[in-house]
């Protein structure tokens, strides 16, 4: 009994002890997304909270599809129940230009890759900082290439091994174009009494802009214009033409791949091995490495004659401008972004590219990488020194995104390209115009 | 005592719970959606711009497109469900060989939410779905239901039946048991034709339960968001992008609520004409005999 009492004073004590020197007890409310996110952000607070006793850090999970309804509710409402906001790059000037988060100040990031780092700033200064990076990667399913009797490309698969170097010459020299995703998507197709059995070759996120933007812009034209409020001559261009054609083509003339997915159906396909090739993250690994596929991993196509560029950008933290706990969140932040502790749990437990250079290194040198499906985050590293090209800048981004959803969600269910894209152009700079300065 | 005294106070009494909701959940909405129409969220900070949000949706082609879009959609449901809705109430009150399967068949509707109902056709419309498999037995090739421009707004409007009619239908039930059967005894002993039965005594009889199912019907129909939302988020090229899709995306996606309440704003004063307007017909009327 005594024992315990005692226990109990001294806890009491060295609370008290504690709080003076951590001032008081708080609790950080974050907002993520559903998922494997969440179970990454969890594993980080974990850490973060057995070497802070005083914080603890409290989760609120939203699915994909409200996450950023949520969010941009809770902080029009300057809502203090959130204090860290889990920032989609390009939206951080949305954000920043409405005053929703606060200015990041006095946080050593010379250990953050710089282009990742820049897309965290508005108009010069620091609003969130990167957790991750982003590569997309083209996933082959081995045995349906064989059923068809066709060559895959070639990539990165299980049992072998390959270093920097070899996959700097992979990428840069043996990459698909997506003449030949699509005929090979062709002759991978199978149907049966007129349904589709096999699909050749989807993209994850069906319609979404951060993997489409590379089709017309490795033609040479960008989405927009550089003020950020201009897509006439942009997305309507010849370029963009070419590009939103191979999109239709996929739907309407060879019918490859399959119509309106959700959310992660065509990683599931995959898995099931019913789609031949899929344009997605590398996050997709350990999953499909779960699902059991004997699958292969190709660098992302690129238009014969074209430039090669490959989709980039990912997640940013940054402070809710509400939130009452301004030091606190921003210790996590930098915690979770910049420490290396932070950074290697991150990416244990999400394998997402980092965008903290010593663990880039690690990824480039370390043996334990050399490795499948490790070393296809060498692809990522290539591909982010080389070939990333990151979405466009603009406070009007949520409407950029939409109107480009829309426009390739209808060119796949058969609306004439050029009618898209023009709808899609007078709707962006009709709704981008209310917003510009 | 009190008997004897103006019930004003036990009218207000009794009102009270219903006016104030009426208050809270009705009019302060609306009140303040109209104050939000006047505002623009710039940088963080709501700026007063007047009449600038309605102005600028005179020559927005995207709002007219919506407004044209929500009119046809209303013109075409409305008619439907109160007809098929007559149609069923009649049937129901009829007694012939297994009339309790076929109440029990056209009361299910109500008894499914409506997300749950959305999202079984969604999948019974899909390309490989259900619909397409029947009409494939009779050799008719698949359509694509809810992802072209010719068919989804149809389709939006045949789910919303499905899903609506039984509703409006017990309403009509509850007016057609009103009507007394002698009148409809003296009428066959005159022998009045069934379809005279029906035009001459059902239908006027049947008055004011119809307006007020026309005006209902009309209300929410005009106010119809998840089906859209859940089907086809105003899609295939905007052809089910009604007012209220495209003011939710406005202000929830886009965070333009200046522009998503000046929608509201015109959607709450086009259905107050029309509401008024269906008063007007279906009263005046009555006071011309």
């Amino acid at each position: 009994m005594k024992l315990i009492k005692t226990a109990i004073v001294a806890s009491v004590m060295a609370s008290m002890l504690a709080g003076t020197a951590l001032a008081q007890d708080k609790t950080l409310n974050m907002i993520v997304i559903e998922g494997g996110d969440t179970v990454a952000m969890q594993a980080v607070a974990d850490a973060y909270t057995a070497a802070n006793p005083g914080i603890t850090i409290n989760l609120q999970p939203y699915p994909f599809a409200q996450f950023f309804q949520v969010a941009e509710l809770r902080l029009r409402s300057a809502d203090t129940g959130i204090d860290l906001v889990y920032v989609d790059a390009p939206l951080l000037a949305a954000y920043a230009s409405r005053g929703f988060l606060s200015p990041i100040e006095g946080v050593d990031t010379s250990t953050l890759v710089t282009s990742a780092l820049d897309a965290g700033k508005y108009e010069g200064t620091q609003f969130a900082l990167p957790i991750n990076n982003s590569a997309q990667v083209l996933f082959y399913n081995k045995k349906l290439f064989e059923a068809a009797g066709i060559t895959p490309p070639e990539g990165l698969t299980a049992g072998e091994t390959a270093t920097q170097a070899d996959v700097d010459t992979l990428a840069s020299t043996k990459r698909w174009t997506w003449e030949q995703v699509g005929d090979a998507a062709q002759k991978l197709t199978v149907s049966d009494g007129g349904r589709i059995t096999t699909y050749g070759f989807t993209v994850e996120q069906f319609g979404e802009l951060y993997q489409l933007q590379p089709l017309g812009e490795s033609l040479g034209t960008d989405v927009i214009g550089a003020d950020g409020y201009t897509a006439a001559g942009y997305l309507d261009s010849a370029a963009w033409i070419k590009g939103a054609t191979f999109w239709a083509n996929l739907y309407n003339e060879w019918n490859v791949s399959p119509k309106s997915l959700g959310y992660g159906e065509a990683a599931q396909l995959f898995g099931n091995g019913q789609l031949a090739m899929m344009a997605g993250g590398t996050w997709n690994l350990p999953g499909l490495t779960a699902s059991g596929v004997d699958y292969g991993v190709a660098p992302f196509p690129y238009f014969e004659g074209g430039k090669v560029l490959t989709p980039t950008g990912s997640w940013y933290v940054g402070v809710n401008a509400a939130s009452t706990n301004q030091a606190e969140a921003l210790d996590f932040a930098q915690f979770l972004t910049t420490s290396e502790e932070g950074t290697k749990v991150w990416f244990d437990s999400l394998q997402q590219l980092p965008t903290y250079t010593p663990l880039l290194d690690t990824i480039s040198t370390d043996p334990a990488f050399d490795a499948f499906p490790q070393n296809v985050f060498r692809m990522g590293v290539f591909d982010s020194l080389n070939t990333a090209k990151a979405r466009p800048i603009t406070a009007a981004y949520g409407q950029l995104q939409d109107a480009f959803r829309t426009a390739f969600v209808d060119i796949a269910n058969g609306v004439p390209v050029a009618d898209a894209l023009a709808s899609a152009v007078q709707k962006f700079e009709a709704a981008a115009a209310r917003v510009a300065p | 005592m009190i008997r004897s005294r103006s019930p004003l106070l036990l009218i207000a009494l009794l009102l009270a719970p219903a006016l104030i909701g009426l208050v809270v959940f009705r009019l302060y909405p609306i009140a303040l959606a109209v104050n939000d129409s006047f505002f623009n969220v710039l940088r963080g900070q709501a700026v007063f711009v007047g009449l600038d949000n309605y102005v600028s949706l005179l020559t927005d082609s995207v709002f007219w497109n919506s407004l044209r879009v929500t009119l046809w959609f209303n013109l075409l449901i409305n008619p439907i469900q109160i007809a098929l809705a007559l149609g069923l109430a009649l049937l129901y009150v009829q007694n012939f060989k297994g009339v309790t399967l076929y109440r029990v068949l056209f009361l299910i509707p109500i008894g499914v939410s409506l997300p749950t109902a959305v999202l079984i056709w969604r999948i019974m419309l899909s390309q490989d779905g259900l619909v397409n498999g029947i009409i494939g037995i009779a050799g008719v090739p698949a359509q694509p239901w809810l992802t072209s421009a010719s068919f989804a707004l149809y389709s939006v409007i045949a789910i919303a039946t499905w899903k609506g009619i039984s509703y409006w239908m017990i309403f009509i039930i509850g007016g057609l048991q009103n009507i007394s059967p002698e009148i409809y005894d003296a009428a066959r002993i005159d022998g009045v034709k069934p379809w005279q039965r029906l035009l001459f005594i059902t239908i006027p009889l049947l008055k004011p339960t119809l307006l007020f199912v026309l005006v209902a019907d009309v209300s929410i129909n005009f106010l119809l968001f998840a089906p859209i939302f859940m089907l086809t988020q105003g899609g295939p090229a905007d052809s089910t992008n009604v007012l209220m899709y495209e003011a939710y995306k406005s202000g929830f996606v886009f965070g333009d609520m200046g522009r998503a309440m000046a929608i509201i704003v015109v959607v709450v004063l086009i259905l107050l004409v029309i509401v008024g307007l269906q008063f007007r017909l279906l009263n005046g009327r009555k006071e011309a005999a």
